[in-house]
Order: C-alpha cells, then structure tokens, then sequence
C-alpha cells in the first residue's frame, strides 16, 4: 500500500454516499466547508438507484435522482472517494483522524468514458448485482452512474490482456494497487444506509427453493426499466407474464421472524402499496394484486390518500393476515399461499404465481462493526442509540447519523436527517471560514450567435419506458431531423444521465449547433440542467428549449400512442420554432440579505434560529402569541422518557438570551413582498398592533399544528372523556386519581382517518403507548384496552408497542363502519366494542375514555400566511413542500423553508430533526453573497416606446418608470418577470426575455402548419 | 365531421397550471391530446394578440389558465388575465367566433386532477361546437 | 391628447369588403396613448378582419405599419414603398392622420378605422375623459382650471343651471357638474368672488365659428 499523506481537518468525513449522504455533501458544499464522501460502492446513489419508481408521486427515481448525483460528484467542495472503507476512526470533535482503504478499481477513472467495450467483449467479469441483474457486465449499475464509470472483478478475469485491449481508452490497468491513507476531520455523518433482510433460511417462505418467491427489491428490479428485464414484468420461474402477485409484509421486522428485528422497517408498506399500484398501471384487470398485512402503516404526509387510492382507484386487496407458509405442491406451476381468516381464523389456502416479501431494513455486520469501532453506543438490534430529543445526535460528540442507520425510514425522512446531519457536522467546524478563492473549471467563452443562421440540435430522450414505452422515441428523433433549421437529431437513452448529457456538449461542438432542443421532461425541473449542458459546451444558456414529452404527452397519453406521437411531433415542432428565434441573455444578480425569518416560535422555529444565530446569521424569530414554547409547553414527557419541559425551557433560555436571535412575540404577519434574497415582511406587534417591516433573504415557516378536538365519543360532554395531552397531564399531576382507576380505554384515530380528515396524524399511536405505559408503572393493575384501526409504532416505537402487549394493555382492532360506542354513566363512560378476534360485541365500564385526537392545521394561519406569502397547501391545509420525496422542506417558491407540524404531523424529535434540516438548507443559500435573478426580465425598445404609462400603470410591483430621456425604463434587476408589462403595452415595444412574442407566435404557428393544412 | 380532433393551445402560467399540468403527468391522469401547452410566466403574459392570432391559424379553442384566485404569484396577474379573457370574447362576438371557444380557468399547482378534467372538459365542448369557423374556412 | 375608439368590426368590414390587399396603418402618437390605434391594435385589427371576411368566404391580405406620427407628411413618406399592389388604405389615426394619408396617395381609398373622440386626459389606467374643445380662446385662467364649454353639458359660461345636484350634472350620476367643480375649486384658491362676476358671452369665432383654422408661425414657416 502506499501514499500516506496528512490533510487538513477543516473537513466533515461523510461516510455512505447514498441519498443522505449526497444529501449531506452537497448542504455542506453548498454552505462552503469541505466534504469528503467515502462509499464503499464503485458509484454512489446507494438503494434508491435500484428503485424503478417511488411512492406517493410514482415518479421515476433515476430521473429525479440523477441530477443530484452527478451533482455531487462535480462539487467543487466535495471529494468522492468510492470503492472505499474506513478502516479506523481516531480522535474527538473537532479532530478526528480517520484512515480510509480504496479498493482497486482497475480502471482510470480519468480515461473511462463508460463506452462499455469491455462489457461487450467480457460480460464474465461481473462482480456484483444487486438482486436478478445479471445483465450487467464489468458492472455499471445503472446508466447513470457517478462517477461514470465502470469496475472490473479480475478475479473472473482469464485474459487480462485482452480484456485490457478491448478498452480503446486504455483505461484498464490491472496493476492497480487501491491505497490507504488518514485523512483528518472535525467532524463525522454516518449515513451507511440500511442492509435488507435475508429471508433465505426461512423455509416455510420458499425463497430459496422457490424462483417465483422474490423480495421486494428484485420484484423493484424486474419492474424497473434499467434492470434485468428491461421493465418486463416476467415471472423469473418460466418468463410468463404473472396473474396474481401477492405481497407478505413484515418480513424481517417486528419481531416476526427468525433473526428479524424487533422494530418496524417503516417505508415497506408504502413500499408494497407503491409496487402494487404501479403494477395495476400497467396491465390494470388483467393482474390481480394482494397485499398481506399486519398494520397498515401509512402514517407520512399524504400516504393515507396513497393507501386509498390503492385500495379504490386501482383495486388492490389488502388481507388482513400473516400468511404461514408459501409452498409449491408438485407437479403445479403456482405458488400455495396458507393463511388464517381474518375473523374466525380458518385456514385458508390461495394460489399465485409471484408472491413478493416486503422484507425490511438491518443493521449490515461490516457497518455494525465500524459503528462499534468508532465507538458508538448501539442499541439491541445494533442501530447506534441516538439523543432523546435529536435524533442525529450519537453517543460520540461529533459523530452524527442520518437515514435508515438511525432508525429503519422512507427517503423523504432520510433527506430531513440527512441536512440535519449537515447542519450538526457543519456547526462543529465553527462558524468562521477563511473564504478561500477556489479554482473553478473555466467555463469557455460564449459563441457569438447573433446574426448566425440557427443550427438546431435535438435530443429525444426516451427515459427508459417513461417516453419509449409509449411513443416510438427513434421516430421522434427522425421527424425532428427533417424540421427547419434542425442540424442534428439524435435520440438519448436518459438526456440527463452524465453520459448523454457529455455528448450532447460534444455534439454541439463537432456540429457547430448554435440551439439546443431536448424533448425529455418538465422544465420546471430539468431546464436548469440543460441550461449548464449547453453553457459548458460553448453556448449562451438561454439557447436551448426543452419539449416536454414525458410530463404532457406519454404519461397523460399512454393509452393512446398514435395520438400521443402525433402530439410529441407538434411539441419538439413548437420547440424548435421557438428556439430559432431565443437570443442569447444574461443573468441579472443582486447581493444578498444575510438576515433571516423564522415564522413560529416553538421547538422547531428556536431550533432552527439557535442553528442560524451561532452561525452569525442574524435571526428574527416573530411569534403569534405572548410567548415561546408553542404546543410544547402542555408536553410533559416523550415516548422514550425525555423531559419535554426542561427541554423547551432551555431552549427559550438560549434563545432568548441570543445576541443574535431577535425574538417578536405577539406579531402578526401583514405583507410581504421582494425576492428570495431581499425580502420585506411586514407585520403589526404586541398590544399596540405597531407595525414594523423587516428585512431578510430567507423565510422559515415553522408554525406548527393544532391539537384537534372534534365534538366525538362525548368529549367535552363527559369528565371522564379527555384526549391524551390531558390524560399526559393527568398522569403526571394527579397519580393519585390514576392509582385508583380500574378500566382504562383508549380510541385511536378519532378525528383522523375520517372522510373529512382523510389523513393519520401520525403521533398518536405511540402517545397512546406512552401513556398506557405510564399509567401501567403508576398502578399496575388498571385494565387498558386500546381501540385501534391499525397501530402505527413504526419504527423502534414496535418496542414500546411490544412492551405494552407484553404488560398486559389489550390492543383490539375496530374498522371504520363500525366505531366503538360510547354512553355516559355517572362519573364513568360505557364504551362498547366488537372484538375481531372473539367476534362478540364487549362493554367496558372506564373510568377514564381517552381519545387520541391528534393534529390538525391551524387552518386560519396558514390560510393567511400561504396567501401573504404565495404558498401552496396541501388538501389538509399543511404548506406543501417543493418536492416531497427529494426537497421536503424547501418550500416551491425559492427562499422558503418549512419544518416541524407545520409540514405534517409529527414527533417532538422529528421535528428537530427538521428544524436542524431547514437551518441546513437556509445555509446553503445564505453562504452566497449574492441572487442570481435569471434573464427573465421585461426589455423597453426604446425607440418604439410611446410613453403611454400603460407599463407603469400595470406592474404589479411599481418597477418602470418614464425615464429623463422620455421613454420607459426596466431595472432588470427590480422586475419580477411576469410580463404584465410587455402585453399591456400598446406600442409593442416592452418584451419579455425568454417569452418574448415572436416565440410564442412561432410556437402557434408551428403546430398550426402541421394540423390545419 | 365525425372524426373532429380540435386542437385546442392552453397558454399555463409557470407556477400554477403548467405544475398542476405537470402533476397530472406525474399522477398519470389521462386527458385528451388535442391540449397543447404554452407556458408562460404569468397569466397576464398572455396578450390579446396571441389568442386572436391562435384563432386566426386554426385554434378550435383556447384557454388560459393561471392560478386560483388571490393567489398569483405576481400579486393580480390572473385577474388581468380574468379581464383580458372577457375582452377578447367580446371581440370574438364582433368576428364572430364563438365565444365559448375561449376560456379562462383558474387551478392550483397541485390540481393535477383539476387539470386534467379542465383539459378533459373543454375538449369535449369544442368537440361538440365542431370546428372553428376560421378552421373550417381554411381547410376548405 | 386626443382620444379615439375602433369603430365596430361590421363597419370595417364593409369598407375592406371590395379589396384583395389593403394597407392598415398605425399611428405611434395619441392613438397609441390611449390604447385605440397603435401596432398591438393594428394586429389585432389585422387578425380580425382576416378572419371575419374569411368566414364569409373572401380571402384579404392586409400590411400592417405603424407610423411614428401620421399626421406629419415626412413619416407618411414611409409608406411609398409599401403602397404599391395596394387598394385601400385603412388608418387607425386620428382624423388628421386619415386625411394626411388621403391627401398623400391620390387614386387609394383611405377608410378611417377609428372613431376620433376628443382632446382628453388620462383618469386612471383605461379611462380618458374630454377636457378641452379647442376653443381658440381659453378662459380656464378664469375658471379656476376648469373648463366649462369642454366639460359643462350645456356649455354654460355662467353657471351652474338648475341640474346640479349633489355635484353631479343632470345627465348623469357619472358627470360631475363642471361649474361645481370650479366652485370647489376657486373656493381651494380663496378666490370665491370671482365665482359672481358675471362673464360676458363667448365669441366663438375662434373655435371654428368662422371657417377652418390654421396657424402660422412666421419665423418657422418658409
């Protein structure tokens, strides 16, 4: 081994490059501190790469991924180190020294340009695949890799030689050696993800024995276009396109099973629900789906809906049951399903030709044993334990978890820890960095366009089966070469994976094309992308158009693909009609606000502003009522024993005492105008109502939720009926009274789950355990029943659950239409239920009925807020993040961030997690010095302009003026870019930049001379 | 005119219709082709000339759609639109094209369903009114 | 300024009706200002009466120009090299641009497109309302700024009449009352008094009452 060199320790080590990971680089290299990213993977993305769809949007995961990662691995502040292991940790906080092996590629991956020779001429050489993906060759996972490279096993290698010919970069070197090396660091996320249990050694299951019994990432796999089957849903046994698939869930979690974990894996059921409903997409009645299940844990933001769509939009069927065994009978070619009946418990037997186990997350033993080598706590199923109220916070200081590795969860909650991780890591490399000029990849000088006849490139993508699957994309391309202007037209497998989007920048430059059209996917989310793609190769970066194909023709047109072509055909014309006509602009750009407002002065909002304030970031945190805390100040104690009060105490303390933070109680916001880096925000506060206006660059809404308290099950009627904060109270203030009851009975989902509240409030279950478990410790002998519809204790919660099961609190489930009844008699409530399991109805004389009534939006806030602000909201009046799988609290509209209740409901510690996430994401803006305001701004022909005031009259934020030389005069820096102007002028003389009028005609024309002619 | 495919340009503001547009994508909500989309930043964008020139080179329909009410996120843009709409129609009356061909509509950007019925919707009543007077007079 | 109005379509219509090409030309000044003639209204006219000859079956080709001024014989010059294969022109100036083109290209028909209104002012956004009658012999010096013979209904030089009510004119809620509005307004000046004396009749030669007007301005005028 060689090459032992010192660093320097201004640096976060972050180990896993999965989607938190990335995360984690990309917040600490967008906020300027240095990053290092080992994965012991020859590329990163970890499991969501292997994913062909995700819940509850189904968007393709690589086509929202991808742009992260390749991301990634161009920052200039962060080092990608892949094919690597760390070998020891050394060290405290502040000062970590860490020692990293690379493994041997084989490969330069300076010379590698993914070609893929070598994988034509020796497929043998395959060193791993996930799953059935025995396609693979030297082994790219997936097409669009980072780095975009490949690997090589030379252990299956007989004719290295050969091999190394094949190459015609002359990339392969077999002497690779891999290296060691200690690198220092202030401070450590550890992100390693999440291995999948291994159900091979339970028999009764049949996955080892049985082609047909998968998990549920190789039936992922087998959905996903890159994968072996190229998307073909085939049964592995016989290649026949299967009838009946059937999904068991729990498999390696709660408990269940040999060698499964006591916790609930969390996203599986979504998991199953997802593969189910994107099954019933595709081939609709001609499969049947069913999902055996225990709970059904849809308990994140909006997945209720998700669950019931399921179940009545597509006909997916759900059995409440846990299937005890799946056997092939011989001579048969389908699978034999044993169940017990819901009611009444008969044994059932079904037939079916898939049966897909939802197998959850582990602790994997190589990153348990570098957990225990950096000396870290882990609790019984080897997961490190985590601080009470942070949950990325370990036992070591300076060592941070993010993602599954804290606690089995979905990628939305990852992406939460994993910029919470970065704001914690960040923070201990101290709040003042040297700001050192770097060197940047020079980007070439612009081609001089204007006056040049337009040579128009474009680029079909068929994005895997998303564009392909429906419209013949080689065709598309074909008809795109015959239009006017068009030098080029090609066709791209995925137009932004690294390798597509390297040869359109060649392209460009061997063709001299002067305008770029890709006919892919939304602009909203990839013309940025394209943007740079062009810029790098030479062009302006207004020069280029996107047709999107994907999100307005092949995903709305599926069932109709001649029509859908046809209209494919008059997008790209449109396109390239409008694109001749775009003229190269510059980027307009203002400094930028380092001031920051926090909407919400609860847990979440002080979290975040004391964040933002040790930073040096100077924090107006404004709050509605007299004082700080929020709804925490009626908590008395967490699931795991925390002290709620002693917490929110401390943290007023600090933040009130913050030099930094300037807290407004009292404050009610009134307007607001400006833009993400120069906002003002009005508002009238304390008794007198004074109006004040502040200025800042970033807004962060955390305005949490409201208990709800709907008029069910004779609350506020009867005095032995409360919720279960009151219940909390009760326990803690009078044990007296709890001492001496005899029957407790608790309902769960009241006032959530409802038809008029569709969705779960996600934290009462495990309040419900919490204070049952309370109770049990003050007086043992109580009788608890707990009336529930499906027990949500995801996560490490399953043990509280678990516990309580095992104390003897009675857990019986009640469905919908038939709720438990209630009746008042004196000083105690009758509360009759039907019990599934016994099939009788039972009546409980309680001495208290507890009602778990969860959270609610503060509809009236947020209403006026979102309208203040412009923000959307979902169904439920919650602020609707940007993305909800990929950006959860980035708010749509740049410049806004949400965290806490205010997002959806949520625990105490999740919601720190957000508020750490959201100071995370404020940063990466904030350490700009400047906005950059795009080209989009209104342009005055001067020598048209009459002067009307017309402009003037009709902007919306007062920006033209009439000028001394008498005509109308735009700051392009001031105008928002709406257009307003531009169509109101009578003179014709204002034009919007990037919609100016020609192209807009241009586009009618252009599809009208293909329909009506 | 059994086989009448109208087509139809729905000029979608940036931040409400084209992402409700884009939701319906996403969702797989099916509504018919015959809706092309023009995005626009705002709904106000949208000039009286693009609409009368969309009916001049063959629209069988148009529609604006721009966020729902007080919800802009340029302040009023779509109650510009609102009246823009309302001055064009009357136009319409004088050339003499039906004024239902032109619509305004107003949606939030996570409306997928609502796009996708709105799409859906006018389709099916320009189907039903037959071709633009002017499409008819040019295909002759 | 002077304000106009597009006339209706069916009006236009008849007069383009006999024409396979026409030239319609737009005026960068007042019309522009207020909204009626300028090169947005002369595309959508254009667009327009394309579409309403063609649903009648006659296909027209029309030009569209703008012009910086009309009624000025220099920026008509622009027009020679478009007029050729031309039959008609249709103007959306003001009368004085009309006449310019007409008088310019002998042997076209000149239609007017608009209907000229008045000299006015801006209200807000979109509204204009009448303010002056080029009377030739302005008096507002008297009338505290106010000019009753282009905004009092009855052109009254001593008023007001029996019909102002409230501050409104007789003909209706919307019409403020010209001679209330000069009270107000002396009143604001502390010139009350002058609001008695009594004004002597108008000699309305100068408005027009004795043929035509023209003005020359010697040091100018070669």
């Amino acid at each position: 081994m060689q090459n032992i060199q010192p660093q320097y320790n201004n640096k976060v080590l972050v180990i896993g490059g999965g989607m938190g990971g990335i995360r984690t680089a990309l917040d600490l290299a967008e906020a300027e501190k240095n990053v290092i990213l080992v994965d012991k993977a020859y590329a990163i993305g970890g499991l969501m790469t292997q994913l062909d769809r995700t819940f509850p949007t189904n968007n393709c995961d690589l086509c929202t991924l991808s742009p992260n990662l390749s991301e990634s691995s161009r920052q200039e502040f962060i080092e990608l180190l892949t094919m690597t292991t760390v070998k020891d940790v050394r060290g405290e906080k502040g000062n970590f020294t860490v020692l990293l092996e690379t493994a041997p590629r084989y490969i330069n991956l300076e010379k590698c340009t993914a070609c893929g020779e070598c994988h034509k001429a020796y497929p043998e050489c395959v060193r791993f695949t996930p799953g059935l993906d025995h396609r693979a060759p030297t082994c790219m996972r997936y097409p669009q890799a980072t780095p975009q490279a490949f690997s090589i096993d030379l252990a299956k290698c007989t004719d290295v030689e050969a091999l190394m010919k094949s190459c015609p970069a002359g990339a392969i070197n077999p002497d690779d050696m891999g290296r060691k090396r200690e690198v220092h660091c202030g401070s450590i996320v550890f992100s390693p993800g999440g291995a999948l249990f291994d159900p091979s050694h339970l028999d009764y299951l049949g996955y080892a024995t049985q082609a047909d019994v998968v998990t549920s990432l190789e039936y992922e796999r087998i959905l996903s276009a890159s994968g072996p089957t190229m998307g073909q849903l085939v049964r592995p046994s016989n290649g026949q396109q299967p009838k009946k698939v059937a999904w068991i869930q729990c498999i390696g979690s709660r408990g269940l099973q040999k060698g499964a974990g006591q916790y609930c894996s969390s996203a599986c059921c979504m998991f199953a629900l997802k593969e189910a409903i994107v099954t019933k997409e595709r081939f609709q009645d001609d499969i049947e789906t069913t999902i055996f299940f225990i709970d059904m844990r849809t308990m994140g933001k909006d997945y209720e809906l998700y669950y019931l769509r399921a179940k009545n939009e597509f006909g997916v069927r759900f059995v409440r049951s846990r299937p005890h065994s799946i056997l092939r009978e011989h001579g048969k070619e389908n699978l034999t399903l044993t169940y017990s009946a819901e009611e009444g418990g008969a044994n059932l037997t079904e037939e079916f030709d898939m049966v897909v186990l939802s197998t959850g997350f582990r602790v994997a033993d190589d990153v348990k044993e570098l957990a225990l080598k950096m000396g870290l706590e882990l609790n019984a199923d080897s997961f490190p334990k985590t601080d009470g109220f942070n949950p990325v916070v370990t036992s070591v200081p300076g060592i941070y978890v993010a993602g599954v590795i804290q606690s089995p969860k979905d990628i939305p909650e990852t992406m939460v820890q994993a910029s919470a991780a970065a704001c914690m890591a960040g923070s201990d490399l101290g709040p003042v960095m040297e700001k050192v000029e770097r060197e940047q990849e020079p980007l070439p000088l612009e081609t001089g366009v204007v006056g040049e006849e337009p040579r128009v490139g474009v680029f079909i993508c068929d994005c895997g089966e998303n564009i392909g699957g429906v419209v013949d994309a080689a065709a598309l391309a074909e008809y795109a070469g015959t239009l006017p202007h068009v030098a080029v037209a090609e066709l791209k497998g995925h137009g932004c994976s690294r390798e597509s989007m390297q040869q359109i920048q060649e392209t460009i430059k061997a063709e001299r094309l002067n305008r770029v059209v890709i006919g892919g996917c939304s602009p909203r989310t990839h013309e940025a992308k394209f943007q740079e793609v062009i810029r790098r190769a030479g062009l302006n970066k207004y020069l280029v158009e996107v047709a999107n194909i994907r999100d307005q023709v092949t995903w709305v047109h599926a069932n109709r693909p001649q029509r859908a072509t046809e209209k494919a055909k008059d997008l790209i014309k449109m396109a390239v009609g409008s694109v001749v006509r775009a003229q190269p602009l510059a980027d307009h750009s203002l400094p930028m606000n380092k001031n920051v407002l926090i909407v919400g002065g609860g847990i979440t909002g002080m979290t975040t502003a004391l964040q933002l304030a040790n930073q040096g970031l100077k924090v107006y945190l404004v709050e509605k009522s007299a004082g700080l805390g929020g709804l925490a100040t009626s908590l008395r104690r967490t699931l795991e024993g925390g002290d709620v009060q002693a917490f929110v105490k401390d943290l007023v303390l600090r933040t009130e005492s913050h030099d930094n933070i300037q807290v407004i109680t009292r404050a009610i916001i009134v307007d607001h105008s400006g833009m993400p880096g120069m906002f003002k925000t009005g508002m009238q506060t304390g008794k007198q109502m004074f109006y004040r206006q502040i200025e800042h660059g970033v807004t962060i809404l955390a305005t949490g939720a409201l208990p709800n308290r709907p008029s069910l099950y004779l609350l506020d009627e009867c005095e032995a009926v409360s919720t279960q904060r009151e219940l909390q109270t009760l326990i803690e203030d009078q044990p007296g009274t709890v001492k001496a009851w005899d029957n407790v009975v608790m309902i769960q989902c009241v006032g959530s789950r409802t038809p008029d509240n569709p969705n779960c409030s996600r934290i009462c279950c495990q309040n419900a355990v919490k204070n049952a478990l309370h109770i049990k410790e003050i007086n043992p002998d109580a009788r608890i029943f707990v009336l529930y519809r499906d027990m949500r204790t995801y996560g490490f919660q399953e043990e509280y659950y678990l516990k309580a099961r095992e104390l003897g609190v009675i857990f019986s489930r009640y469905t919908l239409e038939n709720p438990p009844k209630v009746e008042a008699t004196d000083q105690m409530v009758n509360v009759t239920f039907t019990d599934p399991i016994l099939g009788r109805q039972i009546t409980v004389t309680a001495n208290c009925l507890c009602l778990s009534t969860g959270l609610v939006a503060d509809e009236d806030s947020n209403d006026e807020l979102a309208r203040i602000f412009k923000l959307p909201r979902t169904g439920d009046g919650y602020f609707l993040e940007d993305h909800v799988k990929l950006r959860p609290v980035d708010l749509p509209i740049p410049g806004f961030f949400v965290a806490g209740t205010a997002h959806s409901p949520k625990t105490i510690r999740e919601s720190v997690a957000q508020a750490l996430a959201v100071a995370s994401r404020a940063r990466t803006m904030l350490a700009k010095d400047s906005i950059n305001l795009g080209a989009a701004a209104a342009r005055v022909d001067k020598n048209i302009c009459a002067a009307c005031l017309i402009c003037v009259r009709s902007c919306p934020f007062g920006i033209p003026f009439i000028n001394a030389d008498g005509y109308s005069e735009i700051d392009p820096a001031k105008c928002h870019g709406c257009g307003m102007c531009a169509s109101a002028c009578p003179a014709k003389a204002i034009q919007l930049m990037q919609f100016e009028d020609d192209r807009i005609i241009a586009k009618l024309e252009e599809l009208f001379e293909r329909n009506i002619a | 005119m059994d086989n009448f495919e109208p087509v139809i340009v729905a000029f979608c503001c940036h931040y409400c219709a084209y992402t409700a547009a884009d939701m319906a994508g996403s969702q797989r909500l099916s509504y018919p082709a015959n809706v092309k989309i023009i995005r626009v930043p705002c709904s106000s964008k949208v000039d009286a000339l693009h609409i009368v020139k969309a009916f001049e080179k063959g629209a069988d329909g148009v529609y604006v759609a721009g966020c729902l009410e007080g919800d802009c996120h340029f302040k009023n843009g779509n109650s510009r639109a609102v009246r823009l709409v309302e001055y064009v129609q009357k136009y319409m009356d004088e050339i003499g094209i039906e004024r239902e061909r032109l619509e305004m509509v107003m949606m939030s950007a996570g409306m997928g369903y609502r796009f996708a019925q709105v799409a859906t919707e006018i389709t099916e009543k320009i189907r039903k009114l037959g071709p633009s007077p002017i499409h008819a007079a040019i295909s002759l | 300024m002077i304000t106009a109005e597009r006339k209706p379509l069916e009006e236009l219509i008849e007069y383009v009706r006999p024409y396979k090409r026409i030239l319609l030309v737009g005026c960068n000044e007042c019309v522009t200002v207020c909204a009626a003639g300028g090169r947005k209204e002369v595309g959508l006219l254009a667009s327009g009466l394309h579409m309403a000859l063609l649903k009648s079956g006659s296909a027209i080709e029309i030009r569209e120009h703008t012009l910086e001024r009309q009624c000025d014989p220099e920026y008509v010059d622009e027009l020679v090299s478009m007029i050729d294969g031309v039959d008609a022109i249709m103007s959306m100036a003001c009368g004085c641009g009309v006449q310019e083109l007409a008088r310019r290209f002998k042997g076209k028909p000149v239609f007017p497109a608009v209907n000229t209104k008045f000299m006015g002012a801006s209200e807000r956004q979109g509204v204009w309302a009448e303010r002056c009658q080029g009377c030739g012999d302005c008096l507002l010096g008297k009338t505290g700024g106010v000019c009753p013979i282009a905004r009092c209904a009855k052109q009254l030089m001593n008023g007001p009449c029996g019909g102002s009510t409230g501050g409104h004119c007789e003909i209706g809620e919307d019409v403020d009352c010209a001679w209330a509005l000069i009270w107000e307004r002396l009143k604001e000046l502390g010139q009350e008094e002058r609001f008695v004396e009594i004004m002597p009749a108008k000699d309305w030669r100068p408005g027009g009452g004795s043929g035509p007007r023209k003005i020359i301005r010697e040091d100018l005028a070669e």
